[in-house]
């Protein structure tokens, strides 16, 4: 208030508006808390997460609000009957339904999709501890992207032998024409309640007095239609204003091998033989960006990680005969953006290997339970590996990409016989606590980092297994199989690091100075994003580098290209990093599909996922009153207006009937 | 400017160039034409030059008749259909509106 009225005292020469701007000031002065009246009507929600459009080569997916936001009536949802009040009965439509998350599921969705021009938006209330299950992802994942397909296996395409993710209840891949936010259960989740007791009960059955308790979400999405809709849109350079409009989701591969190729030969290299071990990075959730797929990705490419070390003083003493190469897809959610890409450049000769080249493939899948009892025996391990029938279709995985060019020998380790055991694939729930994740509850975060917990032994089981399996597939020393041991410590420094908190001690001493702001004391975000900066490949890309290469003793100035300069340690005497320069052959690779390199972006065989782009995405609360009122007050309005016009009109013609004055006018000459 | 100063000859040749004028694919010119000289041709008294003031006059007028119902159609047709027509919609459109089809 304060500031507008200075601002209507304009910048006034004259001493009367000098004296006015000082006397307000003087008031403002006194009353510190100037206050807008916006902040009095509006109560913004902060912790919230949109749900966003994507699209692909055929379809959009995902929630889309109008350009002004949409405006609903607070409806706290007991239950599924309970549906009938926005849905039919309630008298203020359009109403925003908030659900706890018991009830976020697919027949409330469907049913609120149907009748959308009673249901304004949907809010989420997402809860600490997690339901028994919850998938939102589809029941056959990149069905139309793998292997099998209608020339290739038919009776095992389109899960018609296995159903891989039978808990997914699809919502992920709906589209729905409201806007749906997530909250959290905190502070202003309580306030909404406590906002919609207070106003919008109906008591007794009849109808709640305005005003209501309203709730306004903004989250217009830019995009439409389909990927080749928005991608001609983004290259019209004919209208006037020319705007993005959507992106392709990508980002980086990150790929090392024990013996280093050189980054610019590509193609085929004679008498190369290949071992891949393969696994993937990224994950995804209903809303936008909150996805962490512990159980899903983070615990295969964690054990890749471990057995990746495993193998490194091994691989220099007694180098095997085959090379065995280390690679991170990203992107595989979404129609193995990734992989697509690698196995497109080894068909089209851009990368340092060929699809000859290569000898088998290991892929690590999803490796939560693969130790089912933990009995220690001496010399083996306290697991066994079952192999399925073989009339079993391979899971979603990597390696189908690379069959579907070439048919290549391979295995895919995972703790499911057929059907996924992750209860929350690619959902929010799919965290920490879904890998039994504890800590003890006295230990402060670097106690924590160091605590052995019993996921990190099973993986680490896993991760020795597995490195002694690659150490022979590439056919290396027989006798020395025995000592590859994968370090437990590491495994669990790592799971902390990715699942609980990436601002840990470790995680800071392996990344690069310029790099340090990505590190937050939450989990990093595994969805794939358009940005070509997600937080996990950076992480890997330095963790490969520091468990598989080697210090030196170069400078910073020396150090350049393949050669990464990581912070270090601080000694326990000083305040200033040990910086060093660490010499490995880690690369990133780019992973957009080839759909957007050759522009076919109605491809069938390539995945041509698009995130749509945004304005801003915000949520408020609010009292509005009914339209009646509103329609009152503006009716007031233009009545008022009307009869200033008439009285005018009428004094002016009246004029000298009212201000008759008894001298005669003085007839000056203008 | 005030037509009732200017000599018939003049007010003639000024309504000949709008009507020619109009013909440059520019309708509004033909609706100046018209409102401006709408009182010059029927309602004054006649004058030698006001026949051909009036032809003009009429003749404008249907031009830019006929120009309203050509946009009229065109537009109701583009708006209606331009979703519809995919990638020659977004070739035609200037702007193309952001999140709706």
């Amino acid at each position: 208030m304060c500031s507008n009225l200075v601002r209507c005292l304009g910048d006034g020469n004259t001493s009367l508006q000098k004296l006015a701007t000082s006397i307000v000031f003087f008031f403002c002065l006194s009353d510190v808390s100037c206050n807008s009246v916006e902040q009095k009507i509006y109560v913004e929600l902060n912790n919230t997460v949109p749900c966003v459009r994507l699209l692909n080569a055929t379809h959009q997916i995902g929630c889309q609000s109008s350009i002004s936001g949409d405006t609903g009536v607070i409806h706290v949802l007991e239950s599924e009957a309970d549906l009938e009040w926005p849905l039919s009965k309630g008298p203020n439509p359009p109403y925003m339904v908030l659900l706890e998350s018991s009830l976020f599921t697919r027949s409330i969705m469907m049913k609120m999709k149907n009748e959308s021009n009673r249901v304004a938006g949907v809010a989420v209330v997402v809860p600490n501890t997690s339901p028994p299950e919850f998938s939102p992802h589809t029941t056959c994942p990149n069905e139309n992207t793998g292997v099998y397909s209608d020339n290739y296996g038919p009776n095992l395409a389109h899960c018609n032998t296995t159903v891989w993710n039978p808990r997914g209840n699809g919502l992920s891949y709906e589209e729905f024409d409201f806007p749906v936010f997530s909250l959290k259960e905190d502070n202003e989740t309580e306030f909404i309640k406590q906002c919609y007791l207070d106003h919008n009960r109906a008591v007794n059955g009849s109808a709640p007095q305005y005003p209501l308790c309203a709730m306004q979400l903004f989250s217009h999405m830019h995009a439409v239609t389909n990927t080749p809709t928005c991608m001609r849109r983004n290259d019209i350079n004919f209208s006037i204003n020319p705007e993005m409009v959507c992106d392709p989701l990508g980002d980086y591969n990150v790929w090392g091998s024990i013996r280093p190729y050189n980054d610019t030969v590509f193609g085929h290299k004679e008498n190369e033989s290949v071992v891949i071990a393969a696994a993937r990075l990224d994950s995804r959730a209903f809303f936008w960006e909150v996805s962490t797929g512990a159980e899903g990705s983070v615990s295969g490419f964690v054990t890749l990680l471990a057995a990746a070390q495993a193998l490194r003083e091994v691989t220099h003493a007694a180098p095997p005969t085959r090379n065995i190469l280390f690679a991170f897809f990203q992107g595989e959610t979404f129609d193995y953006i990734g992989s697509s890409r690698m196995v497109y450049d080894m068909e089209n000769g851009k990368f340092v290997i060929d699809l000859d080249n290569i000898h088998s493939v290991l892929e690590i899948g999803q490796v939560k339970n693969l130790v089912n009892n933990l009995q220690s025996s001496t010399a083996g391990l306290g697991f066994l590996l079952v192999e399925p029938n073989v009339s079993q279709p391979l899971p979603p995985s990597s390696l189908q990409r690379f069959l579907r060019a070439q048919p290549i020998p391979g295995i895919v380790l995972a703790d499911h016989e057929s059907a996924f055991n992750n209860r929350y694939y690619e959902s929010f729930y799919d965290n920490a606590a879904n890998l039994n994740l504890t800590y003890p509850s006295d230990l402060s975060p670097e106690e924590q980092l160091e605590f052995v917990t019993d996921t990190a032994k099973s993986l680490t089981d896993v991760a020795t297994v597995v490195a002694r399996a690659l150490y022979k597939q590439a056919g290396g020393d027989e006798s020395l199989v025995n000592t590859i041991k994968a370090d437990p410590k590491i495994v669990t420094q790592m799971l902390y690091g990715f699942l609980v908190s990436s601002n840990n001690s470790w995680f800071q001493a392996v990344m690069a100075p310029e790099l340090k702001n990505i590190l937050k004391p939450s989990p990093p975000e595994y969805y794939v994003g358009v940005a070509m900066s997600s937080t996990p490949t950076r992480l890997v890309q330095y963790l490969l580098a520091n468990l598989t290469g080697a210090a030196t003793n170069l400078t910073q100035s020396q150090c350049m290209y393949s050669y990464l300069w990581v912070q270090g340690i601080v000694p326990p005497n000083s305040t200033e990093r040990d910086s060093f320069c660490v010499r490995a052959s880690v690369r990133l690779t780019k992973a957009v599909s080839p759909a957007f390199e050759l522009g076919e972006y109605a491809s069938k065989d390539y995945s041509t996922w698009t995130e749509s782009r945004w304005k801003f995405i915000k949520a408020r609360i609010f009292l509005v009153a009914s339209r009646d009122l509103e329609m009152l007050t503006l009716g007031v309005g233009v009545a008022v207006l009307f009869t200033s016009l008439l009285v005018t009109y009428f004094i002016s013609t009246k004029a000298d009937v009212l201000f008759s004055s008894t001298r005669e006018p003085a007839s000056a000459a203008y | 400017m005030n037509l009732e100063r200017l000599p018939n000859e003049e007010k003639l040749t000024l309504c000949r160039k709008y009507y020619f004028g109009g013909f440059a694919f520019l309708p509004f010119l033909w609706l100046v034409n018209v409102v401006w000289f709408f009182k010059e041709a029927f309602v004054e008294p006649t004058y030698t030059e006001q026949l051909q003031i009036k032809t003009y006059v009429k003749r404008s007028g249907l031009g830019f008749l006929l120009w309203v119902a050509v946009l009229t159609t065109w537009i109701t047709i583009f708006q209606h259909f331009r979703a519809e027509w995919g990638e020659v919609g977004d070739y035609l459109s200037f702007t193309i509106p952001l999140g709706i089809p």
